[in-house]
């Protein structure tokens, strides 16, 4: 609980409905809204951080619901022995459809949802083990401490509980590691993978988690309504779910309570009112609905949390900089002398040559350039060292390793960081929280220690060390901005404070001082040579001339795919043929 | 009116109130979604409902729960916690009565469903019925098919609860008879095309069909297999029992049979037959309001359903408001004897809760587009 | 199973597969050029079957009223909109097309109801109401979405739908309603008796499928759509900008929409409620398409209407399970092949 006030107000939520002192109607409507809310809150990991909208959600409630109806019903579990069995269920057949369903990409994985969405209604309906379409009735109330939980007045602390609990962990996930990576992914998967976060697994991880909480709401749905039917399972109930998310702003925690609350109020008191108002009663109630989900996504596309939030002030913990400094990581040992090595390679586009041929080498402690006019293939050089674009031919070594065919979180796992030419920042996350993703392949708490909170002193660490990461590029000051609130300049050097928290043997930086002020490049450029200093390895792609010709070791320069010179900067300077192809064309 | 309001007003209603005056029955209906052609009539049925009862005056409140079982079990609570029930009616389909039914044992408050639900038997003693169970209506068809020699049976089903009731309660009853059920097939109240169940149907060579739906959609299958070139009887349940079904069906569902409610040929009705009295005043009133050929069976059900709850509001003593007054509804309606209502005439007892007999249901046959009495014997 | 059942039902899953093909191309041409899946297109097809059921019955249809709902609705906001005070030949323009343009029609279709129209007459009425819709809908839903992302304008979509739906029931009533065939003759075929009505319908898609295909590759306009699918600014190279090139297209899907729905209310019972799930199996064969080829949509559409009749015939009861259980494996192929579709 954040502050003593929502004890206090979560105190009262729980005593009061159960005590009798108010209409036992209150209670109906509160549990609505917590089950909502726990079906709701999936969502907001799902869609509203992990960027996978689902249409699909009551299914799961449903495969929760008619498994504990079913084994209470008919093979005489407890309910409280059901639900561990009921959430593994779910669990499994949520790995199961969305071992499919994530790896589709884009506005596929939607439609998908939609679709099982109907055949998981209709399966229901047709299997005579499920009651057919007339479900199953008479499944028993849950018991506590011997008695069973029969009014909503009694079920109600139940259900806050439940809630509390998918609120906790929920929490906990977003805040850690595992969160990051989740969150990382809404704003597209490269940068994600640069650092090593397996999207797939990070995909499947957050469905899985958002079926499990759907499974706990229909858990709590069965045995408070106790009888399942198939339509209450049925894509309208899905598309609910997600209205609530959406309402209530489907990227925030409380956003998934205000939603549910919002939703099912409302619907009561259209109930009450709409006839009043217009005579007949009738099919108002849904046409109201869909305005309202048209207008949020107009209006307040984030939804209704964020408007309130702006009013609640944002308490933050400081980071605890003094934490004990992270391990090094533990890397396959570095053979020849050099770091990275691209021998003969080439990228074609169907008919179009991108890369043709193009070698060189980096060296421990050195600075590259490439240079190159518009179109000469630089940043699709840098694609296929990261592992982005595969080669059409030729050789990538890191480290003496070849690494031939490999993701670019593997490539990110030898030691190799990047920066993006567009920066690839997850712009509603701080600065603190965007540099942390370049910790990600240094830590290794995994989901469920991040859900338990079991990660907190290695979250310590890894925070720690972004801290830090953010002092050493002089952004202290911002560390809890959000990235959308930052210039482009900064936003560079934010980029290029999380490929430094990877550690890497390797930067590669893509054009880092474009768009940065006199003062900020040649702060950018001491940062270089101190890490240069320390004996990394940096790649640059950069146009401004004089920033690099201060800075570089060695230049390469590419034009229309094709190595045209290398050298050292004065030499460079005088080539003919590089004066001719770029300087030339810049002057 | 006890509606979410601010804490004050809650707070407010602590106090003690006054005892009641009023006897207060609510309804769940539903008015919306796809039984929406059922719970119109019964929501319209509502004006002809009596106003009071044993000197007590009713208060009704109708909610639509768009055919949604867990709404219908929301609004049987808001019934019963907030509206103060003392009779719950509904709700229009089997599902969403199980829904309401569930609440209603729970709270112990009597229900009189508008649809043939089967419940549990701890839940039983609180749920009453106003409508013919399948298998009563299902006799009358299986005696008609018996007296014209039908011996093969084809039957098409809706893909829901409906559909399901029926074939439950029809395959023994068709053993039992002789007749042999030769394909059993499913369509959806939205398909655009049943042309595969009905190739397969027409494929058995039955003597006649059984078209098992609700509404206008139970036409499309009749349409079908007129279309291709089925001759035979073709049987409908009473869920078809709308002109609707005749409006939409036309030509194709000239001659089909189905089961009804007394109340839907009121006017045709032999004089002997009870409902005739009341159920042409009913019909009469009906029509006036809501014009020629709007009676539909279920609008009956709910007309049924409030005499019903009058003569147990009749017979109860207590003060409205009380779990007592509601035992005491309880006990009234399940002692209710020759109740004479549109529908035929009810005589409840603990063993029976739908207490129909034979004079509960008539056969009609759709004769230039119209539904016309045809006598059994 | 004998070679006439086969038969028979291949040509159902045509006639099905014939306005799934309609409703896909309708979807594809619409994803292409407003990044819009347009879920609601089904509820124009249930829609202009209603209306043309309706005026055949000598009544006023619901949804004349609709329009003017809708027309009033869009006035309000393009008048909440304005900044200064615009030329008046384009207040005259707009408020004539949102706010006239509906008021005649519905006072005139109230006294044209109740006479007996031919046949033609009420298919004219049908088009000039549901058609409009099309483009209202997208000024008053989509148009103030510029810049919204494919997830959030496909949630948008899924509420338009349900507002859509429930406006269906308002105007329409719960009542389903068949119109009477326009062609009642049959025609035999061999062992085959096809219904005229059947063969309109297929005969109409051709033409209309033919029509489009002569639009996009021989007109001006249909190119500068075209042009517009490509990308925003393609659109502003043959000169017209994105609001126009969305309300054209909205005015394409809403005609075949409403000509679909007129094909296909007399073969079968249509209610306030049909037009989702019609829709929704456009929709599948336009993601089978991957919302790209229109020639892909079609066949695919086809190719479904016909599965679909012979599921209908070996397992009913498990008929949509088939068919969109049958959706995911093809979406993860779609998936597959074609992996990098990082669009946010």
């Amino acid at each position: 609980m954040r502050t003593p006030l929502l004890t206090f107000l979560a105190a009262v939520v729980l005593v009061l409905p159960a005590s009798g002192v108010l209409p036992a109607f209150w209670a109906t409507l509160l549990n609505m809204i917590g089950i909502s809310a726990i079906v709701a809150l999936g969502l907001v990991v799902l869609t509203g951080v992990g960027g996978m909208t689902s249409f699909g959600q009551a299914a799961f409630v449903g495969v929760a619901a008619y498994c504990s109806a079913l084994l209470t019903t008919r093979y005489g579990f407890s309910p409280w022995l059901a639900l561990p069995v009921v959430l593994v269920v779910t669990s499994i057949a949520a790995t199961l459809i969305g071992l499919v369903t994530v790896r589709l990409s884009g506005h596929y994985l939607p439609l998908g949802t939609i679709c099982w969405g109907m055949a998981v209604y209709y399966l229901f309906g047709n299997l005579d083990l499920l009651g057919g379409f007339n479900g199953i009735s008479g499944i028993p109330p849950v018991s506590l401490f011997g008695h069973p939980l029969l009014d909503s007045r009694q079920f109600w602390p139940l259900v806050l509980v439940m809630l509390g609990v998918s609120l906790y962990l929920t929490r906990n996930l977003l805040d850690s590691r595992a969160g990051r990576a989740i969150r990382a992914l809404r704003s597209g998967t490269t940068a994600a993978e640069a650092f090593g976060i397996a999207p797939a697994r990070a995909k499947l991880a957050v469905f899985i988690y958002a079926g499990f909480l759907a499974g706990l709401a229909g858990w709590l749905f069965a045995h408070l309504q106790r009888s399942v039917t198939p339509t209450a399972f049925s894509l309208n109930a899905g598309i609910e779910f997600l209205l609530m998310a959406v309402i209530g702003g489907s990227g925030r925690l409380w956003g998934a309570v205000l939603g549910a609350a919002i939703v099912v109020l409302l619907k009561n008191a259209l109930q009450d009112y709409l006839p009043l108002l217009f005579g007949s009663i009738g099919s108002l109630e849904v046409i109201f609905f869909g305005v309202v989900l048209v207008l949020t996504l107009q209006k307040a596309r984030e939804g209704l949390w964020p408007v309130l939030a702006e009013h609640i002030p944002q308490r933050r913990s400081p980071v605890d900089e003094i934490a004990t400094a992270l391990a090094m990581p533990v890397r396959p040992k570095g053979e020849g002398p050099f770091l990275l090595e691209a021998i003969g390679i080439n990228k074609r586009f169907g008919g179009l040559v991108a890369v043709n041929d193009v070698s060189f080498s980096l060296a421990k402690g050195e600075i590259l350039t490439l240079l190159g006019p518009n179109g000469a293939g630089k940043s699709t050089t840098f694609n296929l060292l990261t592992g982005v674009l595969s080669l059409s031919s030729g050789e990538v070594r890191i480290a003496g390793h070849s690494v031939a065919g490999a993701s670019p979180s593997q490539i990110a796992g030898l030691g190799v960081a990047r920066t993006f030419q567009h920066v690839k920042l997850v712009p509603e996350m701080s600065v603190l929280e965007n540099v942390a993703l370049g910790t990600h392949l240094r830590g290794d708490s995994g989901f469920l220690r991040c859900l338990l909170r079991l990660d907190r002193p290695q979250e310590a660490q890894l925070l720690a060390e972004a801290a830090r990461a953010i002092r050493r590029v002089g952004l202290a000051d911002r560390i809890h901005s959000p990235a959308d609130s930052l210039s482009l300049g900064e936003t560079r050097i934010v980029e290029i404070a999380r490929a430094i928290c990877l550690a890497p043997r390797v930067l590669l930086l893509d054009e880092p001082a474009a768009g940065l002020r006199k003062a900020e490049k040649n702060r950018l450029a001491e940062l270089l040579r101190e890490l240069r200093a320390e004996g990394l390895g940096i790649l640059l792609v950069e146009h401004d001339m004089d920033f690099v010709m201060s800075l570089t070791d060695r230049i390469v320069v590419l034009d229309f795919g094709t190595r045209i010179a290398a050298g050292l900067p004065d030499e460079i300077r005088k080539n003919p043929r590089v004066q001719e192809a770029y300087l030339g064309s810049v002057a | 009116m006890n509606r979410l309001q601010t804490m004050s007003v809650a707070l407010i209603a602590l106090t003690p109130l006054a005892a009641q005056a009023e006897v207060t029955i609510c309804a769940s209906l539903s008015v919306t979604g796809p039984a929406a052609s059922l719970g119109i009539p019964e929501q319209q049925t509502l004006a002809f409902l009596p106003e009071e009862a044993g000197g007590q005056a009713i208060r009704y409140v109708v909610l639509d729960d768009a055919t949604d079982p867990t709404k219908a079990n929301t609004n049987a609570r808001k019934c019963v916690e907030d509206e103060k029930a003392d009779i719950l009616l509904g709700s229009s389909t089997a599902p969403t009565s199980a829904s309401v039914a569930a609440v209603a044992g729970e709270t112990g408050t009597p229900v009189i469903a508008l649809a043939p639900v089967t419940v549990d038997a701890a839940v039983e003693p609180w749920v009453y019925r106003s409508v013919q169970k399948n298998a009563l209506m299902a006799s009358a068809l299986i005696e008609h098919m018996q007296k014209t020699g039908v011996t093969r049976l084809g039957f098409v089903g809706f893909a829901d609860a409906y559909g399901e009731d029926w074939l439950k309660t029809v395959t023994p009853m068709l053993e039992a008879a002789g007749i042999k059920l030769v394909a059993v097939e499913r369509f959806a109240r939205t398909d655009t095309s049943v042309t595969g169940q009905v190739l397969k149907l027409v494929a058995s060579a039955p003597d006649a069909v059984l078209v098992a739906g609700s509404g206008t959609p139970s036409a499309l299958p009749a349409v079908g297999l007129r279309e291709r070139g089925f001759a035979g009887q073709i049987y409908q349940t009473h869920g078809s029992a709308t002109t609707e079904y005749i409006r939409v069906g036309g030509p194709s569902v000239e001659g089909s049979i189905l089961p009804v409610g007394p109340v839907v040929v009121a006017p045709q009705l032999p004089v002997s037959h009870p409902s005739r009295g009341i159920g042409v005043e009913y019909y009469t009133a009906y029509v006036a309001q809501y014009g020629e050929g709007s009676v539909s069976a279920f609008g009956g059900m709910m007309f049924d359903a409030g005499q019903l709850a009058a003569a147990a509001i009749a017979a109860a003593e207590g003060t409205p408001g009380t779990p007592e007054y509601r035992m005491a509804l309880r006990d009234a309606l399940e002692g209710l004897t020759d109740v004479v209502s549109v529908n035929g005439v009810y005589n409840l007892s603990a063993d029976d809760h739908y207490g129909h007999d034979q004079r509960s249901r008539v056969l009609v046959q759709v004769t230039d587009g119209a539904f016309k009495y045809l006598a059994l014997d | 199973m004998d070679s006439t059942i086969a038969l028979f039902l291949v040509q159902d899953g045509l006639i099905n597969g014939a306005i799934y093909a309609l409703l896909a191309v309708c979807f594809v041409l619409l994803f292409a050029v407003t990044r819009i899946i347009f879920i609601p297109q089904g509820d124009f097809v249930a829609f202009a079957g209603l209306t043309l059921a309706a005026l055949e019955m000598g009544v006023a249809p619901g949804s004349a009223l609709l329009l003017v709902c809708l027309g009033v609705a869009c006035a309000l906001f393009d008048l909440a909109g304005l900044r200064n005070w615009p030329p008046a030949g384009w207040l005259l323009r707009r408020l004539g097309a949102y706010l006239a343009l509906p008021l005649v029609l519905w006072l005139g279709v109230r006294d044209l109801a109740p006479m007996d129209l031919p046949v033609w007459a009420d298919i004219c009425l049908t088009l000039v109401i549901v058609v409009p819709m099309g483009p209202f809908t997208y000024r008053l839903a989509f148009e103030p979405m510029r810049n919204a992302s494919i997830l959030a304008l496909l949630i948008t979509s899924v509420g338009v739908h349900l507002v859509m739906m429930g406006l269906g029931l308002l105007f329409f009533g719960a009542e389903g309603y068949r119109s009477t065939p326009i062609w009642g003759g049959t025609i035999l075929l061999g062992p085959m008796m096809i219904q005229g009505q059947s063969a309109l319908l297929m005969v109409c898609t051709l033409v209309i499928l033919g029509l489009l295909w002569c639009f996009f590759t021989r007109t001006l306009a249909g190119k500068a759509l075209q042009a517009a699918a490509v990308s925003a600014r393609g659109a502003e190279l043959v000169g017209i900008s994105v609001e126009t090139a969305g309300r054209r297209a909205f005015v394409l899907a809403g005609l075949i929409a409403a000509i679909a729905g007129i094909l296909i209310a007399p073969i079968t019972t249509l209610y306030y409620d049909s037009g989702f799930l019609i829709g929704l199996k456009g929709f599948v064969a336009a993601i089978v398409a991957g919302f790209a080829s229109f020639p892909g949509a079609v066949f695919s559409a086809i190719v479904l209407g016909i599965i679909e009749a012979f599921a209908a015939f070996w397992a009913s009861a498990f008929k949509e399970v088939i068919v969109f259980g049958l959706v995911l494996p093809i979406l993860l192929w779609r998936s597959l092949t074609n992996p990098h579709d990082e669009e946010h």
